[in-house]
């Protein structure tokens, strides 16, 4: 059984206090908190085991390489991959700028399409445009309707002349939570090209349900480790392994080459050929254990636990909507989506509300969320967006909803 | 919410200057890219110095206020008063304290103030 009250006890922070309250965190799309056994594991390392990774034979060096050896399987079993088709990067927007450096750039050309969607992060969305600029390629995006799901017949219209090579898309929207069926829509992009390559960002699954890359059709897989209850600075990307064979090296450096000589360089083995350079040993050697730690959640409860929370925020937030104190955004059905609500109080800027909202001590997201051709759509300069994850309570959405029934009044 | 004084209120509420210059002499937008908070400003001109500062735009109740009350503020400045008003100036404007996450919403007006002096 899921017991919240238990994983509350693995968060230290969870115990500070804000402005005089208990800290009410609602920001895990943006970076989950960390639990004791993560920072336990980055602070053994630190005392116990550091040394840099293949470079010695010593005693330390053996120790940490196999220590990251070992994070890499586990992530590579949490996923359903194979080892050596596990990249270590610093975030997601660093495994999708690997895509777009090292198979982009050498593939896409002129006459040539990338498709994305208006769900997109700014971190799958800008690389691709800045792609096409720089190769005269179309870049096509799918737009959304009025409760940010994908417009079909937009996607119809962007695809049916099978120039598409490359489609990017979000597995879940950061902003507004949208789940798109990415089975229906890869298999209707490659209706037209069946050659497309797929590139998923899974920032927002991976941290929230059962990901199993080998079982979705797609090519690549980009995730955060710090949104999992890992570190900062560590990010994963997931690709095929034939297309990563294929690809040159997305940065040059130590511990990615195979023979250096006066002439020229032969490149590594996967994954070392992507990895110049030393790694955030620690941070990999704690994204293990964040692992470690969901594992023992088990994903499944972890995705049920958080459709329960949007349940019922969401039937709480419906009243207020009714009362015409707040605007939702996004779709209705918590089956159809992840963990983030997002909504503006009526009559209130987002970032007075998020204020407002703080100095009760509950941590929401105003802004754009880095989604800004998404949150325009919905003719809104900016939304609060709350996130929930494991740690998250019944108790703090009552407390969340208690207090944006105050916001309005300190402008009254 | 130390930050949310009633000066603030007032100038969010009733904001001052709040529209266009029929003979404005310079216009400038500004924008926090984050946020999406947009401002647009015009001014009048006389010997080097702001005689009349008009804006609009949408924002929050900081950056609000900030641009109601910078406009009376900055009345009869020239570019070195303005450069010498600062961060601590807006600060100090608003009632001596602004939340560290909300100084691109106090300044977000004082910025496209100080493009005047730099695209003449």
């Amino acid at each position: 059984m899921f017991d919240v009250e238990k994983v509350r006890k693995d968060f230290p922070i969870l115990k500070r206090k804000i402005h005089g309250h208990d800290l009410v965190y609602l920001d895990s799309g943006a970076t989950s908190q960390k639990p004791e056994s993560v920072l336990k594991a980055m602070d053994d390392y630190y005392r116990n085991t550091n040394a840099n990774i293949h470079r010695g034979v010593y005693e330390l060096s053996v120790e940490s390489t196999r220590l990251v050896d070992e994070a890499r399987k586990k992530i590579a079993d949490f996923i359903g991959a194979r080892t050596e088709e596990v990249i270590f990067t610093r975030n997601a927007s660093e495994s999708l700028n690997l895509v777009m450096y090292s198979w982009g750039k050498k593939n896409i050309t002129k006459g040539d399409a990338v498709l994305v969607t208006r769900l997109e992060h700014h971190s799958n969305f800008v690389p691709w445009q800045v792609l096409c600029k720089e190769k005269y390629g179309s870049f096509r995006v799918v737009d959304v309707d009025s409760e940010g799901r994908l417009d079909m017949e937009s996607f119809e219209r962007l695809t049916a002349d099978g120039k598409v090579k490359l489609f990017a898309l979000t597995g879940a929207s950061n902003a507004i939570g949208t789940l798109p069926d990415i089975k229906k829509l890869v298999e209707k992009v490659k209706s037209n090209n069946k050659d497309v390559v797929v590139v998923l960002d899974a920032s927002q699954m991976v941290p929230h349900m059962k990901v199993i890359v080998s079982k979705l059709p797609v090519d690549f897989v980009a995730f955060s480790g710090h949104k999992m209850l890992g570190p900062t600075g560590t990010g994963v990307l997931w690709g095929k392994k034939d297309i990563l064979l294929k690809m040159e090296p997305f940065l040059y450096g130590g511990d990615m080459i195979g023979e250096v000589g006066m002439i020229s360089t032969t490149w590594g083995d996967l994954p070392n050929k992507f990895e110049a350079g030393t790694p955030d040993i620690a941070g990999i050697i704690g994204l293990g254990a964040a692992v470690d730690y969901l594992e023992e959640l088990g994903m499944d409860n972890v995705r049920q636990h958080e459709k329960e929370l949007m349940k019922y925020a969401m039937e709480k937030m419906m009243t207020l909507q009714d009362e015409d104190l707040v605007t939702v955004y996004g779709p209705r059905d918590a089956e159809e989506r992840g963990g983030a609500l997002a909504f503006n109080v009526v009559g209130v800027h987002p970032h007075d509300a998020a204020q407002i909202l703080d100095s009760f001590g509950i941590a929401v997201r105003s802004g754009q969320h880095c989604a800004a051709p998404l949150v325009t759509s919905f003719g809104v300069p900016a939304m609060v967006r709350a996130t929930f994850y494991v740690y998250n309570t019944r108790e703090e959405i009552d407390y969340l909803i208690e207090k944006i029934r105050e916001v309005p009044k300190v402008f009254a | 919410m130390s930050d949310y004084k009633d000066i603030i209120i007032d100038h969010y509420k009733n904001p001052r200057n709040f529209g266009e210059l029929d003979n404005a002499d310079i216009s400038m937008d500004e924008a926090n890219a984050s946020c999406g908070d947009m401002i647009q400003i015009q001014v009048k001109m006389g010997n080097g110095m702001i005689e009349e500062m008009r804006w609009r735009g949408v924002g929050c109740a900081i950056s609000t206020a900030a641009a109601s009350m910078l406009s009376e503020k900055i009345v009869g400045m020239n570019k070195a008063d303005l450069e010498k008003f600062g961060e601590a100036g807006i600060i100090e404007m608003l009632g001596g304290e602004v939340n560290a996450g909300r100084m691109k919403c106090a300044t977000l007006a004082y910025r496209g103030l100080l493009k005047i002096f730099n695209n003449e």
